[in-house]
């Protein structure tokens, strides 16, 4: 079952490439992510949760994946936890679900499930004292078999990994429609630039979405102002790269992820590189993260936020539904409806929580783009919920996804809605976040803060909203911890290592030699 | 961090190497306080929050001593000379 758009963005469909998930032999295109490719092949169920092994499918679009954690690789470079959304397609990939005994579709130890009144978090493991004999032999196994997520490779990694410094008068953090802007900013002013962008593609949202840039389409005008960078000589090009830490003196620590698109790093070539980046100025053009809208067993497979819809249909040409329901509590929930229509997506429902939305935007609905679509179904000041066709804990991990159905709660009672897919994009409400904690941005969509580091010339925010935000990096005045220089001082981002080996391994590596 | 070497420009902290307080000065050993000096000038150290220099060993480039006047709120360094010469 393939469900592939025509009008795929910036996938190939001349150069397809084969892969395995769980076992299964699959066929991607270049350009996919594994989320895109394993969207497109129709495979909605991609992972098993932490403690009650609850369905998890892919939620989002990028680096803020949550749910479609798998093992990536075999033999002594198998790395578990590795997000579906950010790992780019090669021929021959190799991944698997995690979690999961004996198979993702049937899980036994989705029974805990079943349990989790008495599973509560907090839960103390040994109240399974009883008999004593059994916590070493039965208990304890089975807890500790229970508990993880992925399995780490058992041989020593046979990959190399280097270190290297850049040094630049504008570091730029993020090649979407600002960071180029800053760029192309930065490079006619004559100023050496680095641009560092986690994406294998330039372009961030422009990429994902369908923008114009003063008349011109986004992607067009990323290709056009990549190309003015790449004239000119000044710029420096990193893609698969991530600034991940600020340190003294405009120093910034990057991972750049060389070789991690292909199958094996050829002879002579690191598989990953840290960069130590010396940058008179930065910008930080990280754009933003859209935020989930808190409701019933928002969890399952086939909820999806709105802006990851949108990503896929236009970025990789995947359907994520056949037919589907929008959820939203701001305007840029309703950009969906447009990107659906366009794509051939029955839109079962329109879902506005808000009193009453703009009227522009509901009657917007009633118009798709592709007239042989009925119009969405439409419903403001609703909750909703989501629930898996059967509530028995064996027949959601047999059918997790396919039937998705999203009750509408209305004063008059509880509609159900069957649908595949849910697509949803929230935004605080009043109650949710305190007013004293600004997240500026657009309406459902939070900005990263940028990692803490005490620095003199911390990194700008390049919008509008700069004066309102809260960058939460302590003042050159505020007294911070005087450490003894001579225990050389790890870098705290590097130590800490988020789960990457490459980092795990540096950081030891300087810690010894620095 | 990053230091400016009077001979080789700003230069990452990483080639230096530290020696510690350099606003202490070896006493006078024929003073009839010495041992109470020697003992201030061995074990005692002030530990300021702000201003403070230092000695560092340039030991990965021109392999000299500087004292650098560094802010330990902010490791803003302010001033970085060549050591033995008095202020």
């Amino acid at each position: 079952m393939t469900r592939r758009l025509a009008i795929a963005g910036a996938v190939d469909p001349a150069r397809p490439l084969g892969f395995t998930f769980d076992g299964r032999h699959y066929t991607g295109m270049a350009g996919d992510t594994l989320a895109s490719a394993l969207i497109a092949n129709g495979v909605d169920l991609v992972g098993r949760s932490f403690k009650y092994h609850r369905p998890r499918g892919i939620l989002s679009a990028g680096g803020e994946e949550p749910n479609a954690l798998v093992e990536l690789r075999s033999g002594a470079r198998r790395e578990p936890n590795v997000k579906a959304t950010t790992i780019e397609l090669y021929d021959g990939l190799e991944a698997r679900s995690q979690n999961r005994w004996p198979s993702l579709r049937f899980d036994l130890m989705s029974l805990n499930s079943l349990f989790s009144p008495i599973f509560v978090a907090g839960f103390y493991y040994k109240t399974f004292m009883w008999p004593a004999a059994f916590w070493e032999r039965v208990y304890e196994p089975l807890i500790r078999r229970a508990a993880g997520l992925g399995r780490v490779a058992a041989e020593a990694d046979p990959d190399s990994y280097e270190r290297a410094y850049a040094f630049c008068d504008v570091l730029v953090i993020g090649a979407g429609p600002t960071g180029l802007a800053a760029a192309q900013a930065a490079v006619r002013a004559g100023a050496r630039v680095i641009l560092c962008d986690e994406d294998f593609r330039p372009g961030g949202r422009l990429t994902l979405e369908r923008l114009t840039i003063s008349g011109e389409a986004g992607e067009s005008w990323a290709a056009a102002v990549l190309a003015e960078l790449a004239a000119s000589g000044r710029v420096t090009i990193m893609p698969r790269t991530t600034v991940f830490g600020v340190y003294d003196h405009g120093t910034y620590g990057a991972l750049e992820r060389v070789a991690d698109h292909l199958p094996a790093p050829p002879a002579h070539m690191p598989r990953q590189r840290l960069w130590r980046i010396v940058a008179s100025r930065a910008v930080l053009a990280a754009g933003a993260v859209e935020r989930p809208i808190g409701f019933g067993a928002n969890d399952l497979p086939g909820i999806m936020l709105a802006g990851a819809v949108r990503g896929y249909i236009n970025r990789f040409g995947a359907l994520p539904g056949r037919r589907m329901a929008l959820f939203t509590n701001n305007d840029d929930g309703w950009k969906t409806v447009a990107d659906a229509a366009q794509a051939g997506i029955e839109l079962a429902a329109v879902i506005d929580s808000r009193p009453s939305p703009p009227a522009e935007l509901v009657a917007q609905r009633n118009a798709p783009a592709s007239a042989s679509l009925p119009a969405a179904k439409y419903a403001r000041r609703s909750a909703v919920s989501a629930c898996a066709p059967s509530r028995s804990a064996a027949r959601m991990a047999r059918r997790p996804a396919c039937r998705s159905i999203c009750s509408l709660c209305r004063a008059a009672g509880i509609r159900r809605l069957p649908c595949s897919r849910i697509s949803a994009s929230g935004r605080p409400g009043t109650g949710q976040l305190p007013p004293s904690c600004p997240r500026p941005g657009r309406a459902g969509w939070s900005r990263p803060v940028p990692p803490p580091g005490p620095s003199p010339s911390p990194p700008v925010w390049p919008t509008a909203c700069a004066p309102a935000l809260r960058p939460h990096l302590p003042a050159a005045s505020s007294p911070s911890i005087v450490r003894c220089p001579r225990q050389r001082r790890k870098p705290r981002a590097l130590s800490r290592s988020g789960g990457s080996r490459a980092a795990g391994a540096r950081s030891s590596s300087i810690s010894s030699t620095m | 961090m990053r230091i400016p070497c009077p001979f080789c420009g700003e230069r990452d902290a990483q080639e230096f190497a530290y020696l510690g307080d350099a606003t202490v000065e070896r006493p006078d050993g024929d003073a009839p306080d010495a041992l109470r000096a020697f003992h201030a000038y061995v074990y005692l150290r002030a530990n300021p929050a702000g201003l403070h220099r230092e000695y560092w060993h340039h030991v990965g480039g021109c392999r000299s001593w500087l004292v650098v006047t560094r802010d330990t709120r902010s490791h803003a360094v302010t001033a970085a000379e060549l050591a033995g010469r008095k202020p």
